[in-house]
């Protein structure tokens, strides 16, 4: 897609052309996530080992940072555009890595300046209900979230089992969330230990009904006896609590969503010899994420698809067994949820437990005393449009008024319902803008057979005959040079050239030089974001400076290297390396890992970016010889990105030349195995040639 | 379209001598295409120019500006820079922006930083060609399109010279004879017959012999601009 067009007066009206350019389009992973958080931005943080911007970046948008990073169901990954080359980046993995690196402590907390805003009560600390508290928060107001079990988190805290989430990872989101001045009451039941009505007596201008989905449906199975059958939620909420919910040996759970899965792989652990899974759908169908049903395979579950429960068999009082006939379809030609069955095609499934996970539904009570009405289908009555109830002053998110969805949803409900309630009670209409910007399409096969193949770094599990028999944790947390690795599969998309076309020229270069054939000129230079790889490489050789990038402000490497040199400690040779920062650590990103005095290293993301202007730019801000630093090309990001570089290089010597500085200021390294200590000992035996005598400071006037 | 060479930077540091303040001022037509005289060309120059005015402990302010053509009054509007903020002016225009600004600006210096060598095409990534001379008498219909007055070295018009041999030119072994190349394009097309035809003397007034050149379109001429 070409968006609309740039022209080099824009960027002069622009006080930050890169945050305009970034939001006219978004890359696909933002746009699809829930809360739109900027995924690639966190990514590249990642990739450069900044941890703390990344987790704040994170969190800017997604206050269940932690919590998302174990469980989410990563729509970002879904349509991650990496999948059109070979697989999604695992964007999950590394917000988890990152948050739980950080914790709760390590995330910047912007506590609003002042709090003195109406109180507003928020009825329960799920994620819906504390993501809104947080918004509410932030704008100033004075949220009091009342949680009806002893801690917050809804159910990440409460039923979602510890093997997938542990509490304290779901505590470091918490913790993080009730710094910004949200006060948490728990172990209130509103509608019980008070009312709605009372909440707005004791002076909260505003109510927030968050209390979600917390009760399991039931299902009414003839014949059903007391003993051996259990709703799943409750099931897994008693283990989430810390009780251990007596179950036998032969476990049939019924449903086929992830709190089916969850219930079945915790049965196992629990102690149950063996679980089954039985569900109207076929694998295909069901709504449980595929990485669940894979791993509860693996882990020696085993499913019956397309049968429904029909009559469940008793003995003394206790299930034994149960009968199911087939099911000829699930949806109707709508693909509305409408199953039908052949009843003359029983069989008989034996069991000792069955746990009943058919879908989840919402309790009530908290309307007690309070002048919030259902509507004619038993439903709480609710305007999607302004998020308020039939008693304006009383608002509603989450899933109690939204289908049922996973946290990441539930976050962007409660965010939208805070910004509902600022409207309201700041006076305004409650109008909400839900209007997002455009994003950009798939990557079409001929630019993506270009790009090079990464493959995604896998996470360690444990392997499932332990997991099954405990409680403890299925897979790993990414190491930290794993992470780095997996954060550079990163393709930047979206954040790559624009053509300023009143200065373009028409010359063609961009088009020549693009390792991935994307450039068209036809009036002028014409960049598809569709197919841009945000490699730079047209950028550094427009003759024209026709073509900016997205993301970064023109001369951000000279500006880099200013600010680098003014640190510079020593009065020798200042000499800057030019470093691909696709082979540093964290830590020399980070410039906590310095070689030597008077040595500035200058990580870029690619040096596909790094043109000769750049270079020469180093020498009049001070540097005296310049180093660059590039794995081969066979390594590089970005394909042609070193032959380009060569010429770069050769380039710039020239210009040297031209004025009387000797070319070996400029050295250019291609390294096979560009491991620290190849670049460590290539750097400092460049240095200590240089200042050996081979070149001297360049002017006194620097 | 005009392609130009940077001048060598001795002889624009010689040039540059005079003046502390100095404007390189690029132009974003014909010499942007050709990778030599564009804003980024601009910029490298005067990086080039700060560090050795540095090197040898001299003061020199070097700014950098560019316009769409340094060939038409209308753009200069678009400076960015004023040219009487500074002691010269640097233009890496061809010859003919060069000459064109300072009559804009007669009171400022306007040095040239490129040579203007000639009328060429790209032919390969980074190579530019001489096709046309600019001779005002075009011979191109009967020569296959392949230039005689660019490419041989004397500008003949009525077939080889005696110095062709084996296909290239006695001024140079690399230089393929133009009126080799001219045989082999109409013989592939069938069109050697314009050979036999003899062609009468060109016109040498409508070359620069003639003085200079000038184009009038009197259907968008001035009155007053006309006279």
């Amino acid at each position: 897609m070409y968006p609309t067009q740039l022209r080099s007066t824009d960027i002069a009206a622009k006080p930050s052309l890169v945050a305009e350019l970034m939001e006219r389009q978004w890359a696909p992973c933002r746009y699809n996530c829930p809360v739109h958080a900027d995924v690639r931005a966190y990514l590249e943080h990642i990739a450069q080992g900044h941890w703390r911007e990344a987790i704040d970046t994170i969190r800017r948008h997604l206050p269940f940072a932690a919590v998302c990073g174990r469980v989410c169901h990563h729509p970002c990954e879904a349509n991650c555009r990496r999948r059109d080359v070979d697989s999604a980046v695992a964007i999950r993995e590394l917000k988890r890595f990152v948050a739980e690196l950080q914790g709760s402590q390590g995330a910047t907390v912007q506590r609003s300046a002042r709090q003195d805003g109406p109180a507003v009560a928020i009825v329960g600390g799920g994620p819906s209900g504390l993501a809104a508290a947080l918004e509410l928060a932030k704008g100033g107001y004075r949220p009091t979230v009342f949680e009806r079990f002893g801690r917050a988190g809804g159910i990440p805290a409460t039923a979602i089992p510890e093997y997938r989430l542990p509490r304290s990872v779901v505590q470091v989101d918490v913790d993080w969330i009730c710094a910004h001045g949200v006060e948490l009451i728990t172990g209130v039941a509103v509608g019980k230990d008070t009312t709605i009505e009372q909440l707005r007596k004791e002076g909260f201008k505003a109510v927030l009904i968050a209390t979600g989905l917390s009760s399991g449906r039931g299902l009414a199975i003839p014949g059903a006896p007391r003993e051996g059958v259990l709703g799943a939620l409750e099931f897994l909420t008693d283990l989430g609590l810390g009780r251990r919910p007596a179950i036998g040996r032969d476990v049939l759970v019924i449903g086929g969503g992830n709190v089916a899965v969850d219930a079945a792989r915790s049965a196992l652990r629990l102690g149950a010899a063996g679980v089954r899974m039985m569900c109207l759908e076929t694998r295909e169908e069901m709504p449980a994420f595929e990485w669940e049903q894979r791993e509860a395979e693996e882990e020696g579950i085993t499913f019956i698809h397309r049968r429904g429960p029909a009559e469940a068999i008793a003995a003394n009082g206790r299930v034994v067994g149960i009968k199911a006939r087939k099911v000829t379809r699930v949806f109707d030609e709508n693909k509305r949820f409408d199953p039908r069955y052949d009843d003359d095609d029983l069989i008989e499934v034996a069991c000792d437990t069955l746990l009943i996970a058919i879908g989840q539904a919402a309790d009530y009570g908290f309307l007690a005393g309070s002048a919030v009405q259902l509507d004619v289908r038993g439903r709480l009555n609710y305007n999607a449009a302004t998020c308020q109830t039939g008693v304006p002053e009383v608002f509603a998110c989450g899933e109690i008024v939204t289908p049922p969805g996973s946290v990441v949803e539930a976050c962007a409900s409660g965010q939208r319902a805070a910004r509902a309630m600022d409207m309201y009670l700041s006076g305004r209409p409650v109008v909400l803008d839900d209007s997002l910007p455009p994003f950009i399409g798939q990557i079409p096969p001929e630019t993506g057979e270009k790009v090079r193949k990464v493959v995604r770094q896998p996470v360690s599990a444990q392997p499932p005959e332990v997991r099954r028999t405990n409680l403890q944790e299925v897979d790993h947390n990414y190491a930290e040079s794993a992470a780095l690795r997996e954060a550079r599969r990163c393709m930047s998309c979206g954040a790559g050239a624009e053509v300023l076309i009143d200065k373009c020229a028409a010359c063609l270069t961009c088009l020549r030089v693009c390792p991935f054939g994307i450039p068209v000129v036809t009036d002028v230079a014409r960049i598809d974001s569709d197919r841009c790889q945000s490699c730079g490489i047209c950028i550094a050789e427009c003759p024209a400076n026709a073509i900016v990038s997205r993301s970064r402000e023109a001369g951000w490497i000279v500006r880099r290297t200013v600010a680098a040199l003014e640190k510079t400690r020593g009065d020798g040779l200042r000499i800057v390396a030019y470093l691909c920062g696709h082979i540093a650590t964290a830590g020399q990103w980070r410039g906590e890992e310095p070689l030597a005095d008077g040595l500035v290293e200058m990580y870029l993301p690619s040096l596909s970016a790094l043109g000769t202007l750049d270079i020469l730019k180093a020498f009049e801000s001070g540097a005296d010889a310049v180093l660059v630093v590039t794995p081969q090309d066979s390594a590089e990001r970005y394909p042609q990105a070193v032959r380009r570089l060569r010429k770069r290089v050769a380039q710039a010597r020239s210009l040297l030349k031209d004025i009387g500085l000797k070319k070996s200021r400029i050295q250019l390294f291609e390294l096979t195995r560009p491991t620290r200590q190849a670049v460590g000992e290539a750097l400092l035996a460049a240095a200590q040639e240089l200042r050996g005598g081979a070149i001297k400071p360049i002017g006194a006037s620097r | 379209m005009i392609v130009g060479e940077r001048k060598p930077m001795d002889e624009i540091l010689a040039m540059l001598e005079p003046f502390g303040r100095v404007l390189v001022l690029a132009c974003g037509g014909c010499v942007t295409v050709c990778l030599t005289g564009g804003e980024k060309q601009a910029d490298e120059l005067a990086s080039q120019l700060r560090l050795a005015a540095r090197r040898k402990g001299r003061q020199l302010t070097v700014d950098v500006d560019c316009i769409t053509r340094q060939c038409d009054r209308e753009f200069v509007a678009n400076l960015k820079c004023n040219p009487a903020d500074y002691d010269a002016v640097l233009s890496i225009a061809c010859g003919v922006g060069v000459g064109f600004m300072s009559e804009l600006f007669p009171a400022k210096p306007f040095l040239p930083g490129l040579n203007t060598t000639f009328y060429g095409a790209c032919t390969a990534n980074g190579i530019w060609q001489e096709y046309c001379y600019g001779c005002g008498d075009c011979v191109l219909a009967w020569t296959g399109g392949i230039c005689p007055i660019a490419r041989c070295s004397k500008s003949l018009i009525n077939g080889a010279c005696g110095g062709t041999n084996q296909g290239k030119c006695e001024v140079s072994r690399d230089m393929d004879c133009a009126w080799h190349v001219i045989y082999e394009r109409l013989e592939a097309a069938g069109r050697l017959d314009e050979l036999r035809k003899i062609r009468p003397p060109r016109d040498w007034r409508l070359d620069r012999s003639g003085g200079l050149r000038r184009l009038t379109h009197q259907e968008l001429v001035d009155e007053e601009a006309g006279k």
